[in-house]
């Protein structure tokens, strides 16, 4: 008893710290904080005790709701608690959900399907009863390598996707996934990237890419962000990072984004955004703001100089909503997709049963 | 035995439960054919279910929602005589459960409802074309789930539908401003959202609707509002218009003359009843099956035909 307790207590100060961490930033980006809690989700599976299955969904549930809420705008978080749930009812019912996810198809109106559902649940009962905890852990380790390696299988188009002396640009200079893209690309392409400076929040990035890009051979360039309008019609592709892909094909990426993107569109340019499965989320961006966070004003406008502070209001918004209009493709682990089909392979990938 | 007529079936139908859909009428009026005809080979009985939804769709007016209907169960019919061999059994189950399908058909209005609900936000302004019962429903499930929003509707010229509309809505408490068509470009700057119906869901993802909608989306799309199309499944229908002028409806002629009518509002009744709106301009489709693109809606018909 006093052992199982221990558990308990452990877990439970595993949890805390977690959420701290999280409401400080020390944990932050949609691959880190993805990681952070598909490992989270595996401890508290593993020490978790449960009677009937259910009981394990609402505690896992409670959980998710607690991130979200201290983290609202870390998406990756919320998708991963989905991910888990979904994971977990497909284990009971010991098959994946039938039609993708989808509630049915056009026929289900006239099927009859009521002696079905009967025997369907007699299977559920006895797969209930069943002990799947160690299916449940193996389905989040697999989910902990989907996202743990996902780089590689986003560059492997690298090559596919970029041309001999084409001209890049790209407005995350802060994505992993977009310098190990085009690191990649480099092995077997000649190419130009123009990187956004991204002020004031993503500076030293741009910076950072720039010089491992240069290192590795490809002519990498800083240009300022009011010059993007400028130099588009000599671009040849436009490739970003995305924090998360929302259902309806749009996405947030860093501040600056957008109008990249909207720049894009005006000149016809295509715009490859590369996720990871991980960063789609059932989410629809009803309320844009919302999604939106602001950092830090001292950025724009340094504390110290006081007739700024006191006389302007001073906005820092880290992200942007990119609409699907401007986006050409998303190339992902998985393969490439149209912004269209986005909403297909969210329902591939998140049940009912994942809401939160 | 007197002949079946399968367009008073069909009208009956559709008159004895206001609820009900056409489509879904259309198969219930197919699966009454059933019941009363006795066929011998599974090739008679295809036969005879070709003419009849064949007659259903020459004989009624504006027939591109009840050959959604009709195709369906054409497609249920041919599927089951063809992999599963067991006919006699499935045209029992048919004939069994002939109401089922329209307690099904409302069920998936609920579905709607249920997976549109965060479409509609605190504090939103919706403008509604005409009468639909999906959009009725979805508004309602909000309302019941204590959303505050106001509600634009359209009057819905010539069949004043949206009178209808609005009445309904005020009876279920959610507040409603009547406006005639012609004032959708003076109030679309209010609105957040709009929300319409369908009769069919063309291949594409277009929707054929009252008429009316092809120039509200228009103008929803001119002022960056999402354009939400609120509808059963059911309603998909395999055709592909590319233009107004291929709705089968649509294709007489209009009339153009110096001569005054003698009566007033003859010009009225020439006017077309629905009109298509391309896929370019609806965002998305909020249907029984989840939130669909578009694209989404080939996606399904190719789903039912070809697997």
């Amino acid at each position: 008893m006093s052992s199982q307790n221990r558990g308990d207590r452990e877990i439970d100060i595993f949890v805390e710290q977690f959420i701290s961490q999280l409401k400080r930033r020390q944990l932050s980006g949609s691959h880190a904080v993805a990681l952070a809690t598909a490992q989270l989700l595996l401890r508290f599976v593993s020490a978790a005790r449960w009677n009937h299955i259910d009981s394990l969904v609402k505690d896992i549930r409670a959980l998710g709701v607690r991130l979200v809420q201290t983290a609202p705008k870390e998406i990756a978080c919320r998708n991963i608690v989905s991910r888990v749930l979904t994971l977990i009812r497909e284990e009971q019912h010991g098959h994946k959900a039938e039609n993708g996810g989808l509630s049915g198809s056009m026929l289900g109106l006239l099927e009859k399907n009521d002696k079905k559902e009967e025997v369907l649940d007699k299977a559920a009962l006895r797969q209930a009863n069943r002990d799947i905890r160690p299916y449940i852990i193996e389905g989040i380790q697999d989910l902990i390598d989907e996202v743990a390696n996902i780089e590689e299988n986003i560059a492997k188009m690298s090559v596919d996707e970029i041309h001999d002396n084409q001209i890049i640009l790209t407005p995350t200079p802060a994505s992993e996934t977009v310098l190990l893209f085009l690191l990649k690309a480099a092995r077997k392409r000649n190419f130009t990237v123009l990187v956004t400076e991204g002020f004031p929040n993503q500076i030293d990035a741009a910076h950072n890419m720039v010089e491992k890009l240069t290192k590795a051979g490809v002519e990498a360039i800083i240009i300022p962000d009011a010059a993007v309008y400028a130099v588009m019609s000599k671009v040849g592709r436009v490739i970003m990072g995305t924090s998360t892909v929302l259902a309806n094909g749009g996405c947030l990426s860093s501040a600056g984004s957008a109008l990249v993107c909207a720049t894009a569109t005006q000149h016809s340019t295509p715009v490859v955004v590369l996720t990871a499965i991980y960063k789609l989320s059932p989410v629809y961006p009803f309320d844009v703001p919302s999604m939106i966070e602001i950092g830090s004003s001292a950025q724009v406008a340094d504390y110290s100089d006081s007739e700024i502070v006191e006389g302007f209001q001073v906005f820092n918004p880290l992200a942007d909503y990119v609409p699907p209009e401007d986006i050409q493709i998303y190339n992902t682990n998985i393969g490439e997709f149209s912004p269209a089909f986005i909403y297909r392979i969210v329902l591939d990938h998140y049940s009912d049963a994942g809401n939160l | 035995m007197a002949k079946f007529d399968i367009k008073e079936t069909y009208l009956r139908f559709l008159r004895d439960d206001p609820d009900i859909t056409m489509p879904v009428a259309a198969i219930e009026a197919l699966v009454q054919l059933l019941s009363e005809t006795e066929t011998s080979t599974s090739a008679e009985l295809i036969q005879t279910l070709k003419e009849a939804s064949a007659e259903l769709k020459t004989s009624v007016d504006n027939s591109m929602s009840l050959s959604a209907g009709c195709d369906l169960f054409m497609r249920f019919v041919l599927r089951n005589i063809r992999e599963y061999g067991d006919w006699e059994a499935c045209k029992g189950h048919l004939v069994k459960n002939g109401r089922l399908f329209a307690e099904r058909s409302k069920a998936a209005r609920k579905t709607i409802s249920e997976k549109g609900l965060a479409f509609v936000r605190d504090d939103d302004v919706i403008l509604v074309h005409s009468f639909s019962r999906t959009v009725l429903a979805l508004l309602e499930h909000a309302a019941k789930n204590l959303v505050r929003f106001r509600v634009f509707v359209t009057e819905a010229a010539p069949s004043d539908q949206g009178k209808r509309m609005a009445k309904a809505l005020r009876e279920r408490g959610i507040p409603v401003s009547l406006i005639v068509d012609n004032a959708v470009g003076s109030v679309i700057d209010e609105v957040s959202k709009v929300f319409c119906g369908a009769e069919g869901v063309a291949e594409s993802g277009g929707v054929i609707n009252h008429v009316g909608s092809y120039q509200i989306a228009v103008l929803a799309k001119n002022a960056n509002k999402p354009f939400y199309v609120v509808t059963e499944s059911h309603k998909f229908v395999r055709i592909f218009p590319l233009a107004q002028a291929d709705l089968p409806d649509t294709k007489k002629m209009f009339h153009f003359t110096v001569e005054e009518p003698e009566e007033q509002n003859a010009d009225k009744g020439l006017s077309p009843v629905v009109d298509f709106t391309p896929h370019d301009y609806i965002t998305a489709l909020i249907t029984d099956l989840g939130v669909l693109t578009p694209s989404g809606v080939s996606e399904e018909l190719i789903k039912m035909w070809y697997e």
